[in-house]
């Protein structure tokens, strides 16, 4: 593949499936530098996976299953070698958007947030309607494992929000 | 809320991205990385120069002064001498290269690539030259009557230099692509 051909879809994919990489950042990574270091990892993972991208599934599903699995790899080495926290001023790739977030957005980040790296994938994929099939493929897990995944982190979402409702946090 | 409606919430983001690429921020980062891209440059890039040009002037003056025949001793000072003058001129042209690119974020972005370029390109040099040299040397010591284990001993010196410049040769590559992925980035944000 020619760099300038790799260099075309990668442009192409950011601005068509920014979205894609932005979820899994907020859903993996806490802090702002975190953002920016996840962002940062997994679009380089991005670039070198496009020259083994066969069009055998579609582009969202190639970018979620690099994004997910980058994610989850960083969080597990975050995990054992923890980056430790600055005070200087760090200026931010990343920068909030001006339209603050929805407050039901933002707790539902936090619920997702509070789940384990396997769960926070599936329920990233569950909410943008991936079949089990491509769940199942893109995680390296069973179907009927994907089912009973769902199943319990939908009872859990439904029940939380109900008493954050009730409760009116 | 039930599902379909965390579904709904979850589904606005889709019109409204959750950040922005911070211009400035992304620009200093493109400085910050054209800097260590230069220092990284220059400094090896003297260091073989320098290096190549005393190792091919010492060998030289040894052979002549002792009146040693070795023919690959020879060849080896002409090797590293020839070494030094091709990554002088080189460096020459580098320089005069450097004041075509403006200070916009794009010229800064594209220095900082045309360095790194030219960072991997040296370290190739720099890995494939070992080749020569190795050879040379071994052949130096054989025709010299060395024991084996000399040899031999040299012989792993120079499989462990390849192995390190091999490792070096692929960090210079990932930093050239870390820096085309901004400029995807920057493009994509225009």
């Amino acid at each position: 593949m020619r760099e300038t051909e790799r260099q075309h879809i990668f442009e192409n994919w950011l601005a068509q499936y920014m979205v894609i990489i932005f979820k899994v950042v907020r859903a993996y990574a806490f802090t702002t530098a975190d953002h920016d270091d996840l962002f940062q990892e997994i679009t380089i993972q991005v670039w070198h996976s496009i020259p083994n991208f066969r069009q055998e599934s579609s582009a969202t599903t190639w970018l979620y299953r690099i994004s997910l699995n980058t994610a989850i790899k960083w969080l597990r080495k975050e995990r054992k070698h923890p980056q430790p926290e600055t005070l200087d001023k760090v200026e931010h790739v990343l920068q909030e958007s001006r339209m603050p977030m929805d407050e039901r957005l933002a707790w539902l980040y936090e619920e997702i947030y509070k789940l384990d790296e396997i769960d926070r994938s599936v329920t990233l994929l569950m909410l943008d309607n991936f079949s089990y099939k491509e769940m199942a493929n893109i995680l390296g897990i069973s179907e009927s494992n994907v089912g009973v995944k769902i199943n319990r982190i939908k009872k859990q979402l439904i029940s939380k929000s109900k008493k954050k409702d009730h409760y009116g946090i | 809320m039930e599902f379909d409606e965390l579904k709904q919430v979850w589904d606005s983001q889709n019109n409204e991205l959750l950040w922005a690429i911070n211009e400035q921020a992304l620009h200093n980062r493109i400085l910050s990385k054209k800097k260590q891209a230069h220092h990284i440059t220059n400094t090896s890039e003297l260091l073989l120069i320098i290096v190549n040009m005393g190792a091919g002037y010492f060998v030289l003056q040894m052979n002549l002064s002792s009146h040693s025949g070795n023919i690959f001793m020879y060849l080896l000072a002409a090797w590293m001498l020839g070494i030094a003058w091709y990554l002088l001129f080189s460096r020459i042209r580098r320089l005069k290269k450097d004041k075509q690119f403006d200070r916009s974020m794009h010229g800064d972005l594209n220095y900082a690539i045309s360095v790194a370029t030219y960072q991997v390109r040296l370290s190739l040099l720099g890995r494939w030259s070992i080749l020569p040299i190795g050879l040379f040397t071994l052949l130096g010591l054989w025709e010299s009557g060395k024991s084996a284990w000399i040899i031999v001993v040299i012989l792993m010196f120079f499989a462990l230099t390849t192995y390190a410049s091999r490792w070096e040769h692929g960090i210079y590559k990932r930093k050239k692509r870390e820096l085309e992925i901004l400029k995807g980035k920057l493009e994509k944000e225009e």
